[in-house]
């Protein structure tokens, strides 16, 4: 397969079947034996080997996520780890935002000049190459979040709200609304969408969600307006350790929170236990879509840690309760939840061929008469040398 | 149980001041506090950052508690090294853990964070202590327990040491595929395994 065939990959008719798609930047570094210094730093080497390894995987949609919390406030001067072999991560030990003084000396960064945004960019722009028109920000919560540490942060909310409300302003005003600008000027997008795990149950719950997380959400999205882009965030994910503690209450709490900070109304159940969560309650919420004649789209994660630690048996059978739950009347996307750096690649093949058998449209009435084979494959690095 | 550590510095003090003995505040208001905490997050009252601000509170007081204490009044419940791997920089779970355990009456220390893993093999060899807990928040971090604990058994120490893991990417089958002793799924979790792991 040629870099232009790679691109076509991606680029062909949507075929009649779930889709499947993954967060896999370190997998992909792993699996491909691309240095983390070159991977997080060399745009047209991200770019082309989650490609590469999304292709690998029969994946149906590209999802060239780097380190996506990191860019903006790495940008703004925080204080990073670098490694070897990890992708950076901010250093929590020293915020960029210590005291409130130190805000009120940020400024809007350079995104083409400081830190990695550049490259944040250009991974943004190389995506477009492989049909990828939705790119990616820190929500505002998160980036809070990055910025002064969960718990100074908390602190602020519950015993300074007058200065939580100026740092989630700044982010939102001086921050996202210009790089969001530059991801329309540089790479051509006019629909993009925050990444928001920090703003999740049991992080926050449903109350603290609705004050705090949706309005800096809902002001971004009149911004965004503004510029004629369509801008949302995936905030309000369950993600509840506990399967005990599971409470659909709270679930359609966060789902409030989810659809109130999006365009239009979608279910994202991202890195929670879904696995072991039940799934009626998720019915019960969308109901009220499918009253109305609305294939709701849910998108719905396999758990990284199930697709690390397996069973093969398990991971197919979570993604057939998943299609059968939801395929028939939602439009059901499979979200492979940031796959962990050493997943054995047979329970990713395991996951993506049991999407794309059982998820074949239309969906079948009984899924059991459905013969499901695991497919045998050869390693990546032996596809690699065949595909070029 | 407002998590509000400035009143609970207050209360404590003035608890002292009139008298209150040391070891009876922290029974007696402390540890039920936080474990009053530990049940209304079970039943989903509570959430992290209420979790969060009842263990500053917590913190906060016992740093007023501590210089009227003899040695050996508290930590008897076992001695805890604790750390995030190298590489990793994530410290809130840590902090949360450390602080429960506090509440447990472990007595723990704390290696910090980016640990490489020599210093956790040498602080065990000099500290012996009973329980060694090992944090990340990475897959690319994960590999690093592994390490620690061939080391550990290469060592000669694996057997006079338990281990305990956690952080988001751990799982009870990571936990038992590189020789963990247990998996703290989250704070309170963490607690109950090491008390198990001491008795």
């Amino acid at each position: 397969m040629t870099v232009k065939d790679l691109k076509g990959f991606f680029l062909q008719p949507e075929r009649p079947r779930v889709r499947v798609f993954a967060q896999m930047h370190d997998h992909a570094m792993f699996l491909a034996g691309v240095p983390a210094r070159t991977f997080y730093w060399d745009a047209r080497t991200f770019v082309d080997t989650i490609a590469e390894v999304a292709a690998y995987y029969d994946m149906d949609n590209l999802m060239a996520v780097a380190d996506a919390y990191n860019f903006e406030i790495e940008g703004m001067g925080a204080k990073m780890i670098y490694s070897d072999n990890a992708m950076p991560t901010i250093d929590f030990r020293a915020p960029l935002v210590k005291e409130p003084e130190d805000l009120r000396r940020l400024k809007t960064p350079d995104f083409y000049r400081d830190g990695r945004l550049p490259y944040a960019l250009d991974c943004i722009k190389f995506g477009t190459e492989y049909g990828v028109y939705l790119s990616r920000f820190c929500s505002p919560f998160s980036m809070a979040v990055g910025m002064r540490s969960y718990p100074l942060l908390i602190r602020d909310m519950r015993r300074q709200p007058e200065f939580a409300h100026e740092l989630f302003t700044f982010i939102v005003d001086e921050v996202l609304v210009p790089y969001l600008k530059e991801h329309k000027a540089y790479c051509g997008i006019t629909v993009t969408r925050g990444v928001d795990a920090w703003a999740c149950v049991p992080n926050l719950s449903v109350k603290d969600m609705k004050e705090w997380v949706v309005p800096y959400n809902q002001r971004l999205m009149a911004k965004g307006e503004e510029l004629g882009m369509a801008v949302s965030s995936n905030s309000g994910d369950y993600n509840e350790e506990r399967p005990e503690k599971f409470d659909a209450g709270i679930l359609h709490g966060s789902f409030d929170v989810e659809i109130a900070s999006q365009q239009s109304p979608m279910l994202f159940m991202g890195m929670g236990r879904w696995e072991e969560y039940p799934l009626e309650p998720v019915r019960e919420y969308s109901a009220r879509y499918r009253k109305q004649g609305i294939r709701i789209p849910v998108t719905v994660g396999l758990n990284a840690r199930l697709l690390r630690d397996g069973p093969v048996e398990r991971i197919v059978s979570t993604a057939k309760r998943f299609i059968d739950t939801f395929a028939r009347d939602h439009e059901l996307s499979i979200f492979l939840a940031n796959i962990p750096m050493d997943t054995p690649p047979a329970h990713v093949h395991a996951a993506v061929a049991a999407i794309h058998t059982y998820g074949r449209k239309p969906i079948a009435a009984d899924l059991d008469k459905i013969k499901f084979r695991m497919p045998e494959r050869e390693s990546f690095q032996e596809w690699r040398k065949g595909a070029h | 149980m407002e998590g509000n550590d400035n009143l609970a510095v207050a209360l404590t003090q003035k608890a002292l001041a009139a008298g209150a003995r040391p070891a009876s505040l922290i029974s007696d208001a402390l540890v039920p506090g936080i474990q009053e905490a530990g049940e209304l997050w079970n039943k989903n009252v509570y959430f992290w950052p209420d979790v969060v601000m009842s263990t500053e509170a917590f913190r906060a007081a016992m740093a007023v508690i501590e210089p009227h204490l003899a040695s050996g009044q508290i930590g008897t419940a076992g001695k805890v090294l604790i750390g995030t791997v190298a590489g990793d920089m994530h410290n809130l779970g840590k902090k949360l853990v450390i602080d429960m355990l506090r509440c447990a009456n472990f007595n723990v220390t704390d290696l910090g964070e980016d640990v490489p893993a020599t210093t956790f093999i040498d602080k065990v060899k000099e500290s012996q202590p009973d329980i060694l807990g090992l944090g990340c928040y990475m897959t690319t971090t994960m590999p690093e327990m592994r390490n620690i604990i061939a080391e550990l058994k290469h060592s000669g120490l694996g057997s006079n040491v338990k281990v305990i893991i956690g952080g988001v990417p751990i799982s009870q089958e990571f936990a038992d595929e590189i020789g963990a002793d247990a998996w703290g799924k989250d704070a309170f979790d963490a607690v109950e395994k090491a008390r198990r792991l001491v008795t």
